[in-house]
């Protein structure tokens, strides 16, 4: 284990041997140093503990493999792999229009300050829906996919701003009366359902 | 039982105890890779140490707190002024 995961772990390991010290003998509080010393193992390292881990789960949750981690998932990771360029989600993906390794955050996410933090909140809700209720079939977007999520990397784009159709329903697509993904349009997404009778793309062969 | 009668050494121990136990939940939620690791980790593991550092941060008080009972009780029973 290398990296920030391994430094935090590094960190958890100091912390617990440091409370572990106050467990057995809690009489070395008795003097000065033993105080600082406890104020440090049991206070300020236990909540740098928390801030780390939430920080490093959060990191964790924008990957595509822990997205495609639910069973629910598996056919919309497997979608990215589809062998079509008409589909978006599988063209975005092969030819690295978004980072791959953060494929799935990258098109859903809020962008907004908040953003991570309500997509946090909503991930709990679907794991409510997966292990406890029965999650929805097929999986829908609440609210539906919003145009932001394309603009935020489109808008501003030579090439997305000078094709003439774009140009034409500008002002619909960013108010979001025409959405990007609607019929006849960029219209092929996942594709979930079907994904295993499509040809697939095979990296490296 | 009022809380003072448990005494420093009990907090420390329980508070240790706490925090041991959420950081080995903790580690198992960074190993773990799973929707779920989360879940553990904010419900399971953040709790328990957060618990911990309460209960340390309530022995601080009640640390506190003993000594100034001492005084007013020796100020009550101390001779009078003049």
């Amino acid at each position: 284990m290398t990296g920030p995961t391994g430094i935090l772990v590094a960190l958890i390991s100091l912390t617990i041997v440091l409370a572990a010290v106050f467990l057995f003998h809690s009489s070395i509080t008795a003097g000065t140093t033993g105080k600082i010393l406890a104020f440090v193992a049991l206070c300020i390292l236990p909540a740098l503990c928390i801030d780390a881990g939430m920080s490093t789960h959060m990191q964790r949750s924008e990957q595509t493999r822990f997205c495609i981690s639910c069973h629910s998932m598996e056919n919309y990771g497997k979608s990215l792999y589809l062998d079509d360029p008409k589909y978006i989600p599988a063209q975005h993906f092969q030819n690295h229009r978004v980072p791959p390794q953060m494929a799935c955050y990258t098109c859903h996410t809020d962008y907004t300050i908040y953003g991570p933090m309500k997509d946090k909140l909503k991930g709990i809700t679907r794991i409510y829906l997966q292990y406890v209720s029965k999650p929805p079939y097929p999986i829908t977007i609440p609210g539906g996919f919003k145009n932001a999520q394309c603009l935020h990397c489109h808008e501003g784009a030579r090439a997305f701003e000078e094709n003439p159709v774009h140009a034409a329903i500008m002002s619909s697509l960013t108010t979001n009366q025409l959405s990007c993904i609607s019929s006849g349009c960029h219209d092929s997404v996942h594709d979930a359902s079907n994904v295993d009778h499509l040809k697939m793309w095979r990296p490296g062969q | 039982m009022k809380l003072p009668s448990i005494g420093i050494k009990r907090f420390l121990q329980v508070s240790s105890a706490l925090i041991i136990l959420g950081l080995l939940v903790e580690i198992v939620s960074l190993l773990w890779f799973h929707p779920l690791s989360f879940v553990l980790f904010a419900f399971v593991g953040a709790i328990l140490i957060g618990l911990g550092i309460v209960v340390y941060l309530a022995s601080l008080v009640f640390a506190v707190s003993a000594p100034a009972e001492n005084r007013g009780q020796s100020v009550r029973g101390g001779p009078s002024p003049g």
